[in-house]
């Protein structure tokens, strides 16, 4: 043990303290996805809800007011408290190993943006103690409906408190993984050698820091319209929020998408046993697609008649673009390479199709003629779920199953793993894909019930069934997770053969990460050291 | 004369096939790949890092169908945002938290229902119905899914739309923005009348024969 470990051991705060303020990277994203885990499972429990209460036309399971909280915090759940903090929690872990670092910049800066998104969860949560229930104005809060006459009540305080603190939060995460690349890279690792999902993190962490404080600001102009007045009520008030709402919220779709994107393109490569393809193009293309993504916010508004949809459509569909050239690279991986079908893979190439049926309506969307039809309709939550969850969970799990060797030292069952990629994989589609035919079909979305007449429910029934498939494929991941941690098969340092720095340490890394590092001259190091360089 | 039914299909027509046939060529090339390129041995495969020349061909066919796609979409969205100076009927629409005010301008017929009562919005066929919509109180947006089109109305602004509506037979609208408790029963009913119908229809309604009632 080197005298800094020895020392830093010595100092380590032990028991409770250790838990709640422990500075080590690894072990802060561990807590982020520990809490994210934890949302997670309450807003799936939430969708589950709203999935049996829209089986049955007509049913009251829940009442509209209750239905209304319950979506408000399905989708607040989902993307404050799960997925942006997973991502971000991703590289809180992995980028200060892929970039040759003892540490993160600002490791009590990080653990500070950790507890404001689990501050914010909590207050969000608390709502539902009030006397008017949870926040009830969808995960946008659109004024004049989220001001005070529109939903009176502490719980919509509460929300917006609830939002603000997460969203600070993730600002904090956002701005310490961009610093741990810019400064911590450890010697020889230069941009142009930085793994590819480190790489994604860094476009990610731009928009972050870029976005986030307009989410901030949104929110306290919020607050202050509901207890001073006067912000949002003129004529041109809501559309203001509005612009400053989607200002952040859509950057935030690749906030939420680039990670696991990065993840996919790390296992593609690791178990096809190929360098990653077209770095270059790559890494080009993440940022034209982080700076275009500054740009397409009001394609959410094309049906208001106030933005200039053809400007929003242009930039928009442009994105298809530097999406294209991801595919395009992802796919030259794989091709001519050695492929093996471990469950990482698997998660992958069901990230890849699915994430392209999104990515395929999102173009469709991002036509107003197209739009004005299906805006407000449950084609939109078809879509963004094909993206979200079809696209950016999958990610994930392809990302849990391959790193889960590194963080823990034990493999992942892999028939536990393979069943749950099935259940998912079936689940995802069968809750989502009727979702397209229900919105084209004339269903408004965000609704507590609707009439039999209207032939929705066949489709719905669908629907319910395939989201408790899920969440069978999501019980069978918690089973593996238990099961693998209580009988552990050791994995070694680096049972995939990865070909980045995090596999040239112990697994899991030891408190400051390296005790010795490789030469480092590309983006695959380890590869390298394996079978020699690339002329 | 326009129709958004027959935009929203011509621009669909273009859009639908080409997502198809992308989708079926990348999952296409996917199984491909994963069948023909599976690990049988240990050996290394050849690393082939980058194509340029092929990646930049492709950069080009996929600017290329972005283009198509949008000339479509621009020239149909031109056409189905222009509002005509003398349309053949005008209605002005007033949204509120749960309802619908369907008033026809100069004819003293107004029609209003609410989500426990859903209105009745009666339109006459082949004619451009000009639409200027608003709210009372939060955002709401009024949608005819079978027109294939939806306009938000906000508080304290005027919102205009052309629709004309090509064949007699009863449609549903719908509040497409979400508005509060009652959002999933803010509905109307949409009523499509030949000329002669519509106007029969619309005197039956004129305010000073028929007193009371939901009629005013």
């Amino acid at each position: 043990m080197s005298t800094q470990t020895a020392v830093a051991a010595a100092r380590a705060p032990r028991g409770l303290l250790a838990w709640v303020a422990t500075t080590d990277h690894k072990r802060i994203a561990l807590r982020i996805v520990g809490a994210a885990l934890i949302f997670f499972v309450a807003g799936g429990l939430i969708a589950l809800v709203m999935r049996s209460q829209l089986a049955d036309p007509g049913a009251q399971l829940v009442g509209r007011d209750t239905y209304n909280q319950l979506f408000t915090m399905h989708g607040s759940t989902m993307i404050y408290l799960v997925v942006t903090p997973v991502a971000l929690a991703l590289g809180v872990y992995l980028v200060p190993l892929q970039v040759g670092a003892a540490d993160i910049a600002g490791p009590r800066l990080t653990l500070f943006g950790h507890w404001l998104i689990v501050a914010g969860g909590l207050t969000m949560y608390s709502g539902f103690l009030t006397d008017h229930g949870a926040g009830k104005a969808g995960w946008t809060g659109y004024v004049p409906l989220s001001a005070s006459q529109g939903t009176p009540g502490t719980g919509m305080d509460l929300w917006i408190i609830g939002v603000l603190l997460a969203a600070l939060g993730s600002f904090v995460l956002g701005a310490t993984v961009l610093a741990t690349v810019l400064k911590f890279r450890a010697p020889g690792m230069t941009m142009l050698r930085l793994p590819v999902f480190s790489w994604t993190m860094v476009a990610t962490c731009l928009m972050v820091v870029m976005i986030f404080p307009v989410l901030v600001v949104a929110m306290a102009l919020l607050l202050a319209e509901r207890h001073l007045g006067g912000v949002f009520d003129s004529a041109g008030g809501p559309i203001t929020y509005i612009h400053l709402f989607w200002f952040y919220g859509h950057p935030v779709v690749y906030v939420m998408f680039f990670p696991f994107l990065g993840a996919v393109a790390e296992v593609v490569a690791v178990f096809s046993r190929k360098r990653f393809f077209g770095y270059r193009p790559l890494i080009v293309s993440l940022l034209i697609f982080a700076g275009g993504s500054m740009s397409v916010w009001a394609h959410h508004m094309f049906t208001t008649g106030q933005v200039t949809n053809q400007y929003f459509s242009l930039t928009s569909t442009a994105l298809a673009i530097p999406a294209g050239i991801e595919y395009f690279d992802i796919l030259g991986t794989m091709w001519g390479g050695k492929i093996s079908l471990r469950t990482p893979m698997l998660f992958a190439l069901g990230f890849l199709v699915q994430f392209l049926i999104g990515g395929l309506t999102g173009v469709m969307l991002g036509s107003p003629p197209l739009n004005y039809d299906v805006h407000g309709s449950y084609f939109i939550v078809a879509h963004f779920h094909y993206t979200l969850f079809a696209g950016s969970m999958f990610g994930l799990f392809a990302a849990i199953y391959y790193w889960f060797p590194k963080v823990t030292g034990v493999f992942l069952r892999e028939g536990l793993g393979k069943l749950n990629f099935v259940l998912l994989f079936v689940g995802t589609n069968l809750t989502f894909f009727p979702m397209f035919i229900l919105g084209y079909d004339g269903m408004v979305r965000r609704v507590a019930t609707y009439p039999s007449s209207t032939g929705f429910q066949g489709l719905n029934i669908v629907s319910t069934i395939g989201a408790f498939i899920i969440a069978s494929g999501i019980a069978v991941f918690l089973l593996n997770l238990v099961l693998s941690l209580r009988d552990r098969r050791p994995a070694g340092d680096d049972p995939w053969e990865g070909h980045t720095l995090e596999w040239a340490t112990s697994s899991p890394p030891p408190r400051f990460n390296f005790h010795a590092l490789p030469p480092i001259r590309s983006y695959a190091p380890l590869f390298d050291l394996r079978h020699g360089e690339q002329r | 004369m326009k129709s958004t039914q027959s935009d929203f299909q011509h621009v669909a027509s273009l859009y639908g096939p080409i997502a198809l046939a992308v989708f079926v060529i990348v999952i296409g090339t996917i199984l491909f790949i994963v069948v023909r390129f599976r690990r049988r041995d240990d050996e290394l495969p050849r690393q082939r890092t980058g194509w340029p020349l092929g990646e930049a061909i492709y950069v080009l066919l996929v600017a290329a169908i972005v283009a198509l796609l949008l000339e479509t979409t621009f020239t149909t969205e031109a056409n189905e945002d222009k509002v005509q100076a003398d349309p053949g009927l005008r209605v002005q629409v007033t949204a509120f938290q749960w309802g619908w005010r369907f008033t026809y301008v100069g004819q003293r017929v107004s029609v209003l229902g609410d989500n426990t009562q859903p209105p009745i919005l009666g339109v006459p066929t082949n004619t451009t119905v000009q639409f200027t919509g608003t709210s009372l109180d939060v955002i709401h947006s009024f949608w005819v899914p079978a027109l294939r089109f939806k306009r938000d109305l906000f508080p304290k602004r005027e919102t205009s739309f052309d629709l004309t509506f090509d064949r007699p037979g009863l449609n549903l609208g719908e509040c497409a923005e979400f508005c509060g408790l009652h959002h999933a029963d803010m509905t109307f009913n949409v009523l499509s009348l030949t000329p002669r119908d519509f106007a029969s229809w619309l005197s039956d309604r004129r305010r000073p024969r028929v007193p009371g009632g939901r009629r005013r």
